[in-house]
């Protein structure tokens, strides 16, 4: 499903500050830990694996095709459709409503889910009562649940979290975890969990340090 | 969902700055049209209003005024002229035709105008219905005033003195409409047309109640006389001998129609210019107001748009929601900007209304709302379009990164 190739990055050739990445092959269904402290190139590794940035060398294939081959725009629309990012804090437009949040999602992703599955996503993260509300009337909480829903709503292939628990308090970090390793299962995901948070080392089987 | 209504709800989390965009936009787009409108109005009148007059013979005194009252039927007329003399200058073998007009009274507002059949030549306009005048205290009228007092043939009124309304100085004389005329959006529109026996008749049976209360016998000696005479020359060697003839050996004066009112036209014209000038400067000042709207949208949202990048949006997908931001904002201060002068200018005329019923202002022509609409867009396409340059250079990973 996801597969690195001797990834290589340089912000600055001259400095030679490169990073270079672990390989790694992850199945549907599969998920991966990949621990780290910061500074490290946790979030370039991150973005590398979502096409934001471009690597120096080295390939990432999703679903067999090398998503660095494709032009930017077709880069776009192929991120939109197969990978569902989850950031630390927001992941959602402020002036936007939960539901018209995850509409614009759709939109962008260029596919339709029934409504009735937007509200059954809705009920099982607990955002259901929320729907009508704005970003800033919600709680952290319900923040992380939103972006949950943000990254699977359209389906996609591949959930990429970056720091999905680090500012959430011991019991939501539980509940997020176990939400997306839920969510990514039942839509045939794999997922990639990239942080330093310690905590939620024992929900994962499959680990890598860098 | 789409990209219109993602804008919108972006339009609506700013009120204060749309509202702040939306309305200076619309000022200065409803001054420009209205300087337009007044000035298109203005010059329609000048053209249309002249009909086939040359030139205009009255009393001596302001030939702005003389003009203004016998060709425009504006202001108030200028004193009488002798009859009998106006018809010896109509023999000058250089003027084709000389049409007296006497003044006098009104009906409702609408001025009665005693004159000859010709009168009605110099618009070119046509009896829509019945006959016209052959007896005196027959009239026919003009559209306009058919219309807005929705008189028909075989109708009689009773004038009031003067050329404003009132109920106070009513003649006893009853007039009979004969004819009404064909629409000529011309001035002929809102007059009412009598010959010159009326006009006499009627002040005559004045006098006599008005010499017994003493009245100032000299002002109303109406008898033969006449407030202007309407001249068109046969060719242009007229115009370089009658006025002066006119105006250096008798007692009256000779005006010149279009150089009087271009003369007044320049008059207007620089307030007309000066505001229109303060006009583009609070549309410059709109273009700024949207362009750092949306600018800053770009750079304090820069997170939002980075989202919208992730979850597949393009590039140019998110260029057009900030500039869509800018175009229903543009719409929509042109809208507000074109209903305004279509309901404020006319309103804002009838509280300076001089009560002659006139209606001065031409409706806009669309090629005008076009003109206008093309300068708009191209400052408001800039202002857009620099606002939205910098998310062509994007960097959604480091922005991303930031905001973390």
């Amino acid at each position: 499903m996801i597969k690195t190739d001797n990834l290589t990055f340089y912000y600055n050739k001259e400095k030679k500050d490169a990073f270079s990445f672990p390989n790694i092959t992850l199945k549907e269904q599969e998920d991966l830990l990949i621990l780290g402290k910061s500074g490290i190139g946790k979030t370039t590794f991150l973005h590398l694996l979502a096409g934001l940035l471009k690597p120096t060398s080295g390939k990432v294939s999703i679903n067999n095709v090398d998503i660095n081959s494709l032009s930017n725009n077709k880069l776009d629309k192929f991120r939109g459709q197969n990978i569902g990012l989850v950031f630390q804090k927001k992941h959602a437009i402020q002036s936007l409503s939960v539901l018209k949040n995850l509409e614009a999602r759709l939109f962008f992703s260029k596919k339709t889910v029934p409504n009735s599955e937007i509200e059954t996503l809705l009920q099982k993260l607990g955002l259901s009562a929320f729907k009508h509300k704005r970003l800033n009337e919600l709680s952290e909480g319900q923040l992380q649940r939103l972006n949950i829903a943000m990254s699977v709503i359209h389906k996609p292939k591949v959930i990429l979290a970056d720091e999905p628990t680090s500012s959430l308090d011991d019991e939501n970090c539980k509940i997020v975890v176990e939400l997306l390793k839920k969510q990514a299962k039942l839509n045939n995901a794999c997922l990639i969990i990239i942080t330093h948070d310690s905590r939620i080392k024992p929900f994962f089987q499959n680990t890598i340090i860098i | 969902m789409n990209i219109w209504k993602i804008a919108l709800h972006n339009i609506k989390s700013k009120p204060l700055y749309t509202a702040l965009s939306v309305l200076t936009l619309a000022l200065s787009i409803s001054l420009l049209l209205a300087m337009q409108q007044l000035k298109n109005s203005f010059q329609y009148q000048i053209k249309n209003n002249l009909g086939e007059i040359d030139l205009v013979i009255g009393t001596k005194g302001s030939p702005l005024q003389l003009i203004l009252a016998s060709v425009l039927h504006l202001d108030n007329p200028t004193g009488n002229i002798s009859y009998n003399e106006a018809k010896k200058i109509s023999n000058t073998p250089s003027i084709k035709s000389a049409i007296p007009i006497s003044y006098g009274d009104n009906y409702k507002g609408f001025r009665i105008i005693g004159t000859n059949k010709a009168f009605k030549k110099l618009y070119k306009a046509k009896l829509q219905k019945g006959r016209d005048f052959n007896n005196p205290m027959e009239v026919i009228i003009g559209h306009t005033v058919a219309k807005q007092l929705k008189l028909s043939i075989g109708d009689t009124f009773l004038s009031s003195h003067g050329l404003v309304e009132s109920d106070i100085e009513i003649h006893d004389e009853k007039f009979t409409i004969v004819g009404i005329l064909k629409p000529t959006k011309k001035v002929i529109d809102r007059l009412v047309i009598c010959n010159l026996e009326s006009i006499w008749d009627i002040h005559e049976h004045e006098e006599d109640i008005d010499i017994n209360k003493n009245h100032d016998k000299k002002e109303h000696n109406y008898d033969n006389e006449i407030t202007a005479l309407l001249v068109s020359f046969r060719n242009p060697t007229g115009f370089l001998t009658i006025p002066r003839i006119i105006n250096e050996r008798s007692n009256m004066q000779a005006a010149l129609p279009k150089y009087e009112l271009d003369k007044l036209y320049n008059y207007m014209g620089i307030g007309i210019k000066t505001i229109t000038w303060i006009a583009y400067l609070v549309l410059i000042i709109a273009g700024l107001t949207i362009f750092i709207s949306l600018y800053k949208m770009v750079k304090e949202r820069a997170f939002d748009l980075a989202l919208l990048r992730t979850y597949g949006a393009t590039n140019f997908q998110v260029m057009k929601i900030v500039a869509y931001e800018g175009i229903i904002i543009v719409l929509f201060a042109f809208l507000i900007g074109i209903a305004s002068i279509k309901i404020v200018l006319p309103l804002l005329l009838k509280t300076i209304d001089l009560g002659f019923k006139v209606n001065l202002l031409q409706q806009l022509p669309l090629q005008m709302i076009l003109q206008i609409g093309a300068i708009v867009f191209v400052i408001m396409f800039l202002a857009i379009a620099v606002a939205v340059h910098p998310i062509m250079k994007m960097k959604v990973s480091e922005i991303l990164r930031n905001e973390k």
